[in-house]
């Protein structure tokens, strides 16, 4: 059974070219969310296996969705999608509970392999 | 040992003896701002290295003397005897006379006789009224500390150290070495890291460090879940020695000859100009399979060369640390109070340039006492606490490395040195004013002083001139900032590297030619409007300056490129060096790129508008320029 994977980012262009990375691996992308606070609400319906989050989004940001979802699931895994410059914002996601980032603009393989490494972590 | 044998480890027992001289005297230092009982325990490890190294060498003077040290201090370490002055100032003399004894040990010059500090080690020990508490009864004056150089002997067997390199492409390296660290924590203990993890989100992090972990898993296990956090190039896990635990952990070192890094060096140059050439080929060959190898073969060298720097960095402590006790000289004979405060020790830099830039801060720091600080008399009647503050810190800036020499000391007065300036003819005739870049340039003539004496400690006058020489001839740049009762300080800019470094390519008349980065301020196209002419000088107006213009072809004797309408304005470099500012008009400005710079053999009679020469990726040479050269 394909892994599921919600993508939660506010620009529609970074949702599609994660969604098609994803999908081409065979990943099946189950919901999209363009703010934390639908990222939460969607985590909660839909029980995905992974969350890519970015970083900076409207209403609730990603930082803060990652700690709503984890006080929800503390097992939940989450790959942050960072933009270059924003290491102390990663730093604090990783403490908040992310599992790992990839860094923009994404390059399919290094998505592909962060999001391996976070779904096989113990 | 037979004589031969012996021969071979001379090297090996002065090296290792003066890393422990120079901790001992760091130690020393602590002990006269705060005395704690771990600096007593850091003196003894180094004495008994020391002693025991010069036993095994045969070397008895050092010996004894190490000894007579070590038995002078166990009172003190043992907290039987409150440490005096007078007796750090023994501690002091008798670590100076260790450190001549090692260096003349096994020269077969004339040995340091340790007889008369023996006796006064001994002598000062008995005239000194003992602590509350007694000595323990019948333990002879001289008894050896037992074991005092091993004292964190025994480390759990479980204490691993994982050295990790992070792929030299992986982004926010400091992050990802996070990951790795969450990794290791869910297996065990964290004992340390090096870098300390404080560290690791600063700009200067280079995705090499050491986790000392105290777990159950075996090594490979260790290693399996350090690759796992991704982007880990290597990882190496191998058992925890003595010295690994607390903040060192991790820096293991082997010893080899510098000359062989240089050829290290020296080769691997060779092969980022092969390997530019080749991409430049495969390029135009069309060929997508060979150009794919070719760029691998890029990355290899890349990657390649940036170990080998990395080889060849040492953390600026190593010139550092030298400082607070020549600080302390200086001002001690000078009857001044001082405290230096460094900052950026752990900066790490090329060895090469370690090695050059002591020299002009040392002058710098000289100069900063005899002339910049005020006694305290003087201090407390301006305001200023006794003691004067000298900062002397490094920091990586764009492309260079920035030492600043800052004291609080009385500044330079612009007056006095116009006033002089003015008497040796050292400025145009009409100037009225001196800024800090006509300061600079005033007081780093050679020659120039307002030293109304002569002292002992900066010899004739303010001798910024050796110091901006001798950072000009490493491709830097000095510059100064100074206010009369406040202050002055001395901003040094060096290249990264010697070796490799990054050079605007230019033409002019016909030729080639490489302006070394650090010394472009900027680069514009020349607009008509710009041009000023002042006292006959060609110029240009750059926001409110008047910026002279130099032609670089003119200044070679060469015929610029005619210039038809459809070129433009001609470009020019903003340059800085020497504190003063040029506009260099050049024909074309081709691009900017690392180059690795080669010493260019002075022949007599050769222009000295250069500093250097390099290769370019087609193979041909290019002459580096030294801007500071041109007028």
């Amino acid at each position: 059974m394909s892994r599921k994977v919600l993508i939660c980012d506010d620009a529609v262009f970074m949702r599609t070219m994660v969604a098609d990375i994803l999908r081409n691996a065979g990943y099946e992308v189950v919901g999209e969310a363009e703010t934390g606070v639908q990222a939460v609400e969607q985590y909660k319906a839909l029980q995905p296996d992974l969350v890519t989050m970015d970083i900076v989004m409207p209403d609730m940001g990603g930082i803060d969705a990652v700690r709503e979802i984890r006080r929800h699931d503390p097992g939940a895994r989450i790959l942050m999608c960072s933009a270059m410059g924003q290491q102390a914002l990663v730093v604090e996601a990783i403490q908040a509970g992310a599992s790992d980032f990839v860094v923009k603009p994404f390059q399919p393989s290094r998505v592909l392999d962060a999001v391996e490494r976070v779904l096989t972590a113990a | 040992m037979s004589r031969l044998n012996l021969a071979a480890y001379v090297d090996l027992f002065r090296t290792e003896a003066r890393e422990h001289l120079g901790e001992m005297e760091r130690t020393l230092l602590a002990l006269e701002a705060a005395p704690a009982p771990e600096h007593f325990d850091l003196l003894f490890r180094g004495l008994h290295t020391i002693k025991g190294m010069a036993a095994a060498m045969g070397y008895r003077d050092v010996e004894r003397l190490a000894h007579a040290l070590e038995s002078r201090g166990d009172p003190l370490r043992a907290g039987r005897e409150v440490l005096r002055p007078a007796t750090l100032a023994l501690l002091f003399e008798g670590v100076d006379l260790l450190r001549s004894g090692v260096e003349t040990a096994g020269d077969g010059g004339t040995p340091t006789d340790p007889t008369p500090m023996v006796a006064r080690l001994v002598a000062d020990r008995a005239g000194t009224p003992t602590a509350a508490a007694p000595a323990a009864p019948g333990a002879p004056a001289s008894a050896p500390p037992a074991d005092a150089g091993d004292p964190v002997a025994g480390q759990a067997p479980a204490d691993r150290v994982v050295q990790v390199q992070l792929t030299p492409e992986c982004p926010l390296k400091g992050v990802r070495a996070l990951l790795v660290l969450k990794r290791l924590e869910a297996l065990g203990t964290i004992r340390g890291t090096e870098p300390p993890q404080a560290r690791w989100l600063n700009d200067g992090f280079t995705g090499r460090f050491a986790v000392t972990v105290r777990a159950g898993a075996g090594d490979d296990a260790l290693g399996d879940a350090v690759r796992a956090a991704g982007d880990v190039a290597r990882v190496v896990v191998r058992p925890a020695l003595a010295g690994d635990s607390g903040p060192a952990a991790g820096t293991r070192t082997v010893r080899l000859d510098a000359r062989r890094l240089d050829t290290l060096l020296d080769l691997v140059s060779e092969l980022v100009i092969t390997r530019d050439r080749l991409l430049r080929q495969v390029e135009g060959a069309g060929d997508r399979a060979l150009s794919r190898t070719a760029q691998e073969l890029g990355r290899l060298v890349s990657a390649m060369q940036e170990e080998v720097l990395h080889t060849r960095l040492l953390p600026v402590s190593h010139v550092f640390d030298r400082f607070p006790r020549l600080v302390r000289d200086v001002a001690q004979g000078l009857k001044k109070e001082v405290q230096l405060v460094t900052a950026g020790r752990d900066l790490e830099v090329d060895r090469s340039l370690l090695d050059s830039l002591a020299d002009p801060v040392v002058h710098l720091l000289r100069n900063a006492i005899d002339h910049g600080i005020e006694s305290p008399d003087e201090r407390r009647r301006a305001g200023k606490p006794p003691a004067g503050l000298l900062q002397l810190s490094a920091v990586r800036e764009r492309a260079g490395i920035v030492v600043r020499v800052r004291d609080d000391g009385r500044g330079i007065d612009r007056d006095v040195v116009l006033r002089r300036a003015r008497e040796q003819g050292l400025v145009p005739p009409g100037t009225v004013a001196l800024d800090d870049e006509g300061l600079l340039r005033v007081v780093a003539h050679p020659g120039f002083s307002t030293a109304a004496r002569v002292t002992t400690v900066s010899g004739r006058g303010v001798g910024v001139d050796v110091v901006s020489t001798s950072v000009r001839a490493l491709g830097g740049a000095v510059a100064l900032e100074t206010e009369v009762g406040r202050g002055t300080t001395f901003i040094l800019r060096f290249p990264v590297t010697l070796a490799i470094t990054r050079a605007l390519l230019v033409r002019a008349g016909g030729g080639t030619y490489a302006i070394p980065a650090t010394q472009v301020l900027e680069t514009l196209e020349l607009d008509p409007a710009m041009r000023v002419v002042v006292r006959g000088r060609s110029g240009i107006s750059l926001r409110d300056e008047v910026v002279p213009v130099v032609v670089l072809a003119e200044q070679f004797g060469l015929p610029p490129e005619p210039r038809d309408g459809e070129d433009g304005p001609p470009p020019v470099a903003v340059v800085e060096a020497g504190g003063r500012r040029l506009a260099v008009q050049l024909d074309a400005i081709l691009e900017q790129r690392d180059i690795v710079v080669k010493p260019l053999e002075t022949v007599r009679g050769a222009a000295p508008w250069f500093s250097g020469a390099t290769l370019l990726g087609d193979g041909t040479p290019a002459l580096i320029v030294d801007v500071a050269s041109l007028s």
